[in-house]
Order: C-alpha cells, then structure tokens, then sequence
C-alpha cells in the first residue's frame, strides 16, 4: 500500500469555527489517506464534523491546522482561485439535491464544468454528450431537469461531476432525495464507476448505502472513531 | 477566457428564464423609447419653428427705427432717403418700405377688403410656391407695371378657382393684371403669414401709396449674403450720418431670428432629454433591484457554479455579462420603439401641422439614448455581479 502514492492524504487536520466570540471545534485533528480507486463511505450522526470533513475535502473551505494533500499538492493554504482552480481539475461532486439548472437541459447541465475550463462550445456538448451515455441518458440529453426522475437527475449531476475527469468523486448523501429502489440504482452506478477505478468518497448516515462502500470511515465529535474495510469486493 | 463564450452562456440563461428576462428589460424599453422619442420631437419642433420663417428670405434684413428714444419722429425717413441709401451702400440691391394698405378690391360682382403691400422680384420674394402663373419679375419692378400676385386666401376671397392669370383686378383707386397666385404658404406651429393677399412690384407701391408718407421700416434687399452682416453695419453708418448718431435704428435679419429661436429650442430640448436621462436612471435602479433578486434567487445556482470550479472572477465576469446582453436586449427594443414613435408624431403633427420636413438627428439620439442606457447598466450591473461572486459556495449551496 505504501508503494502507491495516496490521491488522499490528511494530516491531524483541525477545523474550528467562530461563532461571536465562541470558538466551536468542528474537526479535532483527523488523518487518514486514500489511495487510487478506493470507495469510502464517511459515516456520523449529524454535528459530528462529517460534514465539515467533506467541505474540506472537496477544497470548498481550509483546514484551521493540519495539511491536506490532494493527488500530491497540498491545498490546505491555498487560495480562493486557486482552489477553484483544483474543484474544477481534480474534483467532482455529487449532491443530496442534485443542483442543476432548472430550465437548462441534461446536455447542458453536464457541460456547465467544461464551460469554466474554457472548452469551446463543439467539444463541450460532445463530451457531455459521452458522459450522459456513459450514465444510460443518451435518449434524455434534451430534456430539463423538470421533465426527468429523481434518478435521471442524480445521474446527470453524477455525469456532471465526471465530465472533467476528475481524480476524486464526492457525493454529500447522494440517495438522500431518492426512493429505496432508485438508490440501489445509483449505489450500482457508483459500484460500476468504481470498478472502472474511479476514487469515490461518499459521505452518508444510512448504513444500508454505506455497506456498499468498500471502506468505512467514521466520524463523531470530530474525530475518527473507526476505519474498516467492509468486506465489498 | 473566451468572451464569445461567456456571451453565449448568459444568453442561454436569459432565454430559459424568459420572463425574469422581459421584466427586467422594461424599464431600459421605456427610458431608451422616451429619450429616442423627445429628442426627435425637440428636433422636428425646432426644424419646424425655423422652417417658420422659410417664408421669410434670406437674402434681405430689416431696418427699424429703434422705438425706445426721445424723438421717434425724428426717425422718420422718406422715400427719396432709402433710394439715396440704395444707391450710397454697396451690396444693397434694393430698399423696401415695411407697410400695407388695406383697401376695397373689386374682381367680377365681388368687392372684398384685401391687405396691399409692396414685392421685390421674384429673387427676393417669398418662398410660397405658386399655384398660378407667375411672381413678379425684375422687369416688373423696373418698369413699376400695374402687376399683382394673389395669396391663397385672397383668390378664395375674390373666388377664384381657375387660372385668373390675364384678367385684372381693381385694388383701390388702380387696376392690376394679375399675373400670378400663392399657393398655401409654409406656415409653423405658430401661424404668421408673410404673404400680402395682394402683392404689388414695391416700386408701384412707393408711387402709389408711399409716397409722402414717413418711413420707420424698411426691408432691405442685398446682393451677396455672405456680405449681410456688415452691410447691415453699413446701413446703420449711413443712418446715423443722414440723421445724426443721437437717432437709432436697430436690423433683423433671418439668421438673428434662427438663432434666437434655435437657442430656445435647444433649452427645451436639453430638459427634455434630462427628463429622459431621469427615467433612464430609474431604469438603471430596475436593473440593479432585478439584478439583486437575481442573485437572491440565484444563490444556490452561484454555489453549485463555484462548487464546480468556477471562480470569483468568472461568476463576476458572468453576470456582468448579464447585465450587458439585458440591457443590449432592452436598448435595441427601445430603440425600435423610439424610432417609431418619434418618425410617426414627427410625420403625424410635425411635419403634418406645419408643412415643413426638419433634419431629424437620428443617429445621435439613438447614439446618446443607448450609449448612457449602456453606461447606467454598467454602473447598476456591477454591484449584483460582485454579491454573486463573492458568495461562499457552502453557505450557497445550503440556501433555501
């Protein structure tokens, strides 16, 4: 495990936010790493930091201590640009309330990322176009969000997240907003995509979602209390 | 960063939220409709008033005894007096006595009461164009022929419908072959006609009725116009030798009158246009309010926008750009409005009431009206785009 370099890597990082003149400890020193093609379920009950933990790792905020390194470049004093510059390259995400754009279709909602990366307008649609396939919307690319399910639309915010080819994919509760039957269609999703080697971390309270997972990491009172294979080939 | 790109997206944006879009464009149709609409009125007005005077030749001043002095009567000047300046003064071809006369006419069984008055040739006469015959030429004037041109309104008066050219008329105790009739005359907003209904060669009018008589006005016709300013010197000079410097006159020519009434108008015009600046602001706050709400509404968009990679300077870049295309959208369709607008009461009451087809400055209108609608969503524009762009995208994304 040592031989390949963790895509991954925290170090006793520590976050506290100040509420007035109240400091609140979110995170109380965490480390863990994550190597290439790993499928980790974060787990906790709310107020644990998991949260916190997941904003961290998809470098929408900075650890207070502590160095966070992603794919080999340490984030954790970085920017405001630069960061995005990183969410844009290196990082997908996946939402509980999916976030497109309503009256915009699948198509262009998945090219929404290639826009900010300053594709032109052919290559974007194209390789949008690729990734709702590879998702099984290839018949939906015109549609709006409004006129799609739950899980159409969580498989064009899944095909969003991947279109940039990013080295992680991160889903805050991606079957939060979905029936049971719809969630073990994405969680298939998800298991395919992880097949394919993509790095997946998903941050969940539900047990069930997270058994699919290969790696359990749990959280409470910021802070790790457990971290465990499950047993998922 | 590719502008054209950038372009794109924010038309998308607003054409899948069309009615966010329309809304906000209201009040830039309105402010660039007013604007284009006042200044194009202000113009045909102007060009109206001035065209007024088109009657009135250019090629002539006025010469008055200035009526605020001690002894106007000393003022007075007699016949052989504007004959001798005629003829002392370069560039003055002839001098005309201001006056009229009102006397009985008789044509056929009816006897109407028509104003006489003199006319130079045909150089210096009155723009009004003819309905019948012919003005009064040179030869006219030289020979002092019983010769007379008819206004419009005296040939109804002496109900005349045909060519009376060849007959002849009495006007008072002399009989005149009328050799010409007006047609309407060029009249503004402001009816002032300069036509006599009876208009005689002025040198039968010196003999006839000048004769004797003292003189306060004169109409004094020159032979180069570029020259008009300092003949007017000139006549002045003379004057004031003849009747010694104690004794004024003042002149009048054409171009005073323009100025004077172009100075006006373009007082009227510039608070016109204020106004229409006015309402533009008020358009402008409409955008910052719309865009505002936008962005309010927006939030958890923005969040996902930068959550995905998008920075601050982009989502900035994006708005602004926003902002721009909706107010291009709001201008073009205001101008469409004002264009119309403004042609249709130019062509309607303008050019309708007083005949006369002004110079419309259209490109300038259209010009200032888009270039501060332009300026005013810019300035409104930037704020909004700068609350998006600063948004965090945690907070953001959790906004319901």
């Amino acid at each position: 495990m040592n031989d390949v370099q963790p895509v991954i890597a925290v170090r006793d990082v520590t976050k506290v936010y100040r509420l007035g003149t109240v400091d609140v400890p979110a995170l109380r020193g965490v480390s863990f790493t994550i190597a290439p093609g790993e499928y980790v379920a974060i787990m906790g009950p709310s107020g644990s930091g998991k949260s916190t933990l997941m904003n961290l790792l998809g470098c929408l905020d900075r650890p207070t201590t502590g160095a966070y390194l992603l794919d080999g470049v340490d984030v954790s004093r970085l920017g405001d640009d630069e960061l995005a510059h990183i969410r844009l390259r290196k990082l997908g995400f996946v939402f509980q309330g999916f976030n497109l754009l309503a009256r915009t279709s699948a198509l262009r909602n998945v090219a929404l990322p290639l826009f900010y990366a300053g594709l032109g307008n052919r290559e974007r649609s194209a390789r949008a176009a690729a990734q709702l396939t590879a998702v099984g919307l290839a018949d939906r690319m015109g549609h709006a969000p409004s006129e799609l399910s739950g899980g159409q639309q969580q498989r064009v915010a899944i095909a969003r997240a991947l279109v940039n080819d990013p080295a992680v994919l991160l889903a805050d509760e991606p079957t939060g907003n979905l029936d049971s039957q719809t969630s073990e269609e994405i969680m298939g999703l998800f298991e395919d995509l992880n097949r394919t080697g993509r790095t997946i971390i998903m941050v969940t309270h539900d047990e069930d979602v997270a058994s699919h997972a290969k790696r359990i990491i749990r959280v409470r009172d910021g802070r790790i209390v457990g971290d465990e294979p499950t047993g998922q080939k | 960063m590719k502008l054209d790109a950038y372009w794109r997206e924010a038309m998308s944006v607003l054409l899948a939220n069309r009615a966010r879009t329309i809304l906000t464009a209201l009040g830039l149709v309105i402010g660039v409709t007013a604007v284009i609409a006042i200044r194009v009125l202000g113009a045909g007005m102007s060009g109206a008033v001035g065209g007024l005077l088109g009657a009135l030749s250019e090629r002539s001043f006025f010469v008055v005894a200035n009526v605020q002095q001690a002894d106007f009567t000393r003022a007075a000047l007699r016949l052989n007096d504007l004959q001798r300046l005629q003829a002392a003064v370069p560039n003055v071809v002839a001098v005309i006595p201001l006056g009229g006369a009102r006397e009985r006419a008789e044509y056929g069984h009816l006897t109407p009461r028509l104003a006489i008055g003199p006319e130079p040739d045909e150089r210096y006469a009155t723009s009004t164009p003819l309905r019948f015959g012919r003005k009064i030429d040179a030869d006219d004037v030289v020979q002092a022929r019983h010769v007379a041109v008819l206004s419009d309104a005296a040939a109804s008066k002496l109900g005349i419908t045909s060519d009376p050219t060849g007959t002849s008329l009495r006007v008072g105790e002399h009989r005149y072959l009328i050799v010409g009739v007006l047609g309407k005359s060029a009249q503004g907003i402001i009816p002032v006609n300069v036509d006599y209904q009876v208009a005689i060669p002025y040198t039968v009018y010196d003999r006839e009725y000048v004769r004797g008589h003292a003189i306060l006005a004169a109409d004094v016709l020159v032979a180069d116009v570029g020259q008009i300013a300092k003949t007017q010197g000139a006549v002045l000079d003379w004057l004031h030798t003849l009747k010694g410097s104690r004794v004024r006159y003042q002149t009048f020519d054409r171009q005073t009158f323009d100025k004077a009434i172009d100075g006006i108008f373009n007082v009227v015009t510039l608070v016109v246009a204020f106004i229409g600046a006015i309402s533009l602001v008020v358009a402008g706050i409409g955008i910052l309010n719309i865009m505002l709400v936008s962005v309010a509404e927006r939030t958890r968009e923005i969040g996902l926008r930068k959550a995905i990679g998008a920075t601050r300077g982009q989502i900035m870049l994006q708005f602004f750009i926003e902002a721009l295309a909706l107010s291009m959208f709001g201008c073009l369709i205001g101008l469409v409005f004002g264009v119309a607008i403004g042609a249709l009461v130019d062509d309607l009451a303008i050019v309708k009431l007083s005949g006369v087809v002004a110079p419309i400055p259209w490109l300038s209108s259209i010009t200032i009206a888009v270039g501060f609608a332009t300026i005013v969503t810019l300035a409104f524009g930037t704020y909004p785009a700068w609350r998006a762009a600063n948004l965090d995208p945690i907070e953001a994304l959790r906004y319901e």
